[in-house]
């Protein structure tokens, strides 16, 4: 493979802008330079038989079915260096503790909103702000105990935190499962660098699950809900209830009783679970509490929740902190919660509920991106500088009806890692989705997932929208050398 | 537990043994055609019936009297037959999806490989040539699972569901089959040739249920209709036999959470074939008898339903 003219057109994480390799790629590089394109088309065709043959599959939702599709994988990881990586780790559990304990607040005393630093409206406007857990103390403080924080890197190599996934953040099964592939395509590699390992997770996150139990001293009984079969990441919830050897459970699977205790239906009879590690949306989670016409939840759940008789992951309400507008806070949370200066930068953002930001941006709409604040997964955005003039347009009227719920960022130049072209590497934007586990101590993934966009210049990585993924290796230079 | 596992793993195990049984006699019978003199040949119409899919093959094929190539592809791969083969092992990858984490990751990979396999070479079970070599594909593919679930799965609850979904359904299988020798399979010329086709049948029904080297050993003699029934009704030794498959359950039992209903509708069946007479069975046709035992079983997959997926 000719690296001789791969150059991108901001950074990029495996070559520098002279062309020269960065010292954490050089041995990868190396390498697939010295492997002939037909021997990299076999090994990419090894790759996607795994895949596909290991059922790695999410599901999209198109003309009124659900198709299953395999996640684009590409070969060539994307590479960090370790003393980076230590920085961005701790950067991240910063940024979870104050996360942790602005739920807590906001669900309790709101000293944050007492001292002025958050402003109150923007809660009354939050649709993620769940009235019905006020007053509640979940087990340890912690409200997020899983969290995917979406990270990206600008032209000028800094990282910068894009979003916290407070709610049910999806894609880590692919992060162990992309490495599963690549050991079997670059075992060589595997041999002679320091690549750090990155299937403690589901061990991990036993560990944070069992944390919670109301029942300390006894084992306990643990699952997962899943909201079933046609949900995107089905196969993920599967995975991880098989990795970590706990019951995987639909919502018609449990039943709350009287005493305010939740079971499973088994076919010895009724059995008492004590923590839940739900994959369902808040909405959904309890007929009684929220959509009175959800059959994925459990009606009584949240009685029992309230009640300390049942453990949630993460809990109802947590992703009050999950919001486009409020993530802007998260810099002043840490200084006001830790007295500490953020060590992981923030995307610049305005936010267009404030009268001079939303001036800049009505004006900078070409420059822009425009978020929904609550949207996910891609949906709902607008890219200005590729956008019409009509979606812009479009835009200026969603944001002047409903300011609370948009805002911008600049369009960052999003870095890229080479992909398997044509016949030569071609540079893709793509980004990075650690995972953090909260209980008594801060859990942070060994990297994480990276994403990227498969098609030439687009800056869209989420699967749901042509994206697919990368192995991510965090590698010790000094134990290599 | 949970019901809704256990009621899939047991649905999973009876698909997987269904299909390797569908592939098995299939593959049998196109064989049997081969050995048929000029103007002799299988009467495939009857297969579809005894594997249940009567009437969807009149809604797409009518009444006229259907080609060899018509009835296997649609008893195999017809995407509008739900219990062509096809379907069945589909059935079986859906069942095991939605209870994956239970079962060893590589029981997944070989059922999903199965399922890749089909779909993408459905044209092969038209073709004769290409057929042995397709069917023995799924045979080896079901045999794979079965040994990963001997081997790899541990003894548990979960455990007992499966084996009991593979033993109802192997006797209901097998009763199957051996309706299909009894609605006269092979169409003779003429009377002279309808006994030497008799014994061509019955070989071939063993066959199907890989039998009849078994049948040799035990026997030492020549097949013949009352032996041959007597051996797939009442052979204690021989696994695919309905009686073995009925101590199996009998084994299960004890170990799964006690249910009076199941017990009582099991002490039925396993009486129907105690009490059955091969001698007498190779008389009137064994037709009227295999009825009431696929109803015996039926009401023992009912018992099994409602008191332990239903709870």
């Amino acid at each position: 493979m000719d690296w001789t003219r791969y150059r991108s057109s901001t950074w990029d994480e495996l070559v520098a802008s002279d062309g020269q390799p960065r010292p954490a790629a050089r041995p990868l590089l190396d390498y697939l330079s010295g492997l002939s394109r037909h021997e990299l088309t076999e090994r990419q065709l090894a790759a996607d038989v795994t895949a596909r043959v290991m059922g790695i599959t999410f599901t999209v939702y198109s003309e009124g079915r659900n198709v299953d599709r395999t996640l684009p994988f590409d070969l060539i990881p994307r590479v960090i260096e370790r003393r980076e990586w230590e920085r961005t780790a701790a950067g991240l559990r910063q940024r979870m503790r104050a996360l942790n304990l602005f739920i807590g607040d906001i669900y309790g005393d709101q000293k944050i909103i007492n001292d002025n630093v958050f402003p109150r409206e923007l809660l009354k406007e939050s649709v993620n702000f769940r009235p019905q857990c006020v007053g509640v103390k979940p087990p340890l403080g912690v409200w997020a105990h899983i969290c995917g924080s979406d990270l990206v890197r600008d032209a000028d190599g800094t990282l910068y935190a894009l979003e916290d996934n407070l709610r049910i953040p999806s894609g880590v099964s692919y992060m162990i499962e992309n490495r599963m592939v690549a050991k079997r395509v670059f075992p060589e590699l595997f041999e002679t660098s320091a690549i750090l390992p990155v299937d403690n997770y589901p061990t991990q996150l036993y560990d944070t699950l069992a944390a919670l139990s109301p029942r300390p001293g006894d084992t306990p009984v643990i699952a997962l809900l899943t909201p079933g079969i046609f949900n995107s990441a089905y196969f993920e919830h599967c995975y991880l209830a098989q990795s970590m050897g706990i019951e995987l459970v639909e919502g018609g699977d449990l039943f709350v009783g009287d005493d305010d205790v939740c079971y499973m239906r088994t076919v010895y009879g009724p059995k008492r679970v004590d923590v839940i590690y739900r994959r369902v949306d808040d909405m959904f989670l309890d007929p009684e509490v929220f959509h009175p016409d959800s059959v994925l939840g459990v009606r009584g759940l949240i009685r029992s929740w309230r009640a300390g008789k049942v453990a949630l992951a993460n809990a109802p309400g947590a992703g009050v902190a999950d919001d486009k507008v409020v993530f802007t806070y998260v810099p002043k949370m840490i200084r006001y919660y830790l007295g500490e200066e953020p060590i992981l930068p923030n995307v610049p953002s305005y936010l267009c509920h404030d009268a001079k930001d939303r001036a800049y941006v009505l004006a900078h709409l070409d420059q822009l991106v425009v978020k929904p604040a609550n949207e996910s997964g891609g949906y709902g955005m607008l890219i200005g500088p590729r956008a019409t003039k009509r979606e812009r347009e479009k835009f200026r009227r969603l944001i002047e009806a409903d300011p609370r719920n948009y805002m911008a960022q600049p369009t960052l130049s999003l870095s890229t890692a080479p992909i398997l072209g044509g016949k030569e590497p071609e540079p893709r934007h793509l980004d990075l989705r650690p995972f953090i586990l909260s209980r008594e101590d801060i859990f942070v993934t060994t990297g994480g997932l990276t994403r990227v966009a498969m098609q030439k210049g687009s800056l869209v990585v989420n699967s749901s929208q042509g994206g697919g993924a990368k192995d991510t290796w965090v590698v010790d230079l000094e134990e290599a050398a | 537990m949970l019901s809704r596992v256990a009621d899939n793993l047991y649905w999973f195990s009876r698909y997987v043994r269904r299909a390797e049984n569908m592939a098995r006699l299939i593959d049998v019978n196109g064989q049997i055609q081969l050995d048929l003199p000029r103007g002799a040949h299988i009467a495939w119409r009857p297969l579809v019936n005894t594997l249940g899919a009567g009437a969807q093959f009149e809604r797409l094929h009518g009444g006229e009297t259907p080609h060899e190539a018509d009835v296997v592809r649609f008893l195999l791969v017809e995407p509008d037959n739900p219990v062509a083969l096809r379907n069945v092992v589909s059935h079986a990858r859906e069942t095991l999806r939605t209870v994956r984490e239970t079962l060893p990751q590589d029981c997944w990979v070989a059922i999903n490989d199965l399922h890749l396999y089909i779909e993408s070479n459905p044209e092969r079970a038209g073709s004769r040539r290409h057929r042995p070599e397709f069917l023995g594909r799924i045979v080896d593919g079901c045999m794979h699972v079965s040994a990963l679930l001997t081997a790899n799965v541990s003894r548990d609850t979960g455990y007992q569901f499966l084996r009991l979904g593979t033993a109802i359904e192997q006797a209901d299988m097998t009763s199957r089959i051996i309706d299909t020798a009894a609605a006269g399979l092979i169409q003779a010329r003429s009377d002279d040739d309808a006994e030497a086709f008799q014994a061509m049948q019955w070989m071939g029904v063993l066959r199907s249920l890989a039998a009849y080297q078994m049948y040799r050993r035990h026997l030492r003699q020549k097949v013949s209709v009352e032996l041959a029934l007597e051996f797939l009704l009442k052979n204690r030794e021989f696994p695919r036999s309905v009686l073995f498959c009925l101590s199996r359950i009998q084994g299960i039992l004890p170990q799964m959470p006690p249910r009076r209903q199941v017990e009582q509708v099991f002490r039925g069946a396993m009486g129907l074939v105690f009490d059955a007479n091969p001698t007498r069975l190779a008389v009137v046709g064994p037709g009227s008898f295999v009825d009431r035992l696929q109803q015996e079983l039926a009401a023992l997959h009912g018992a099994v339903h409602e008191s332990y997926f239903q709870a």
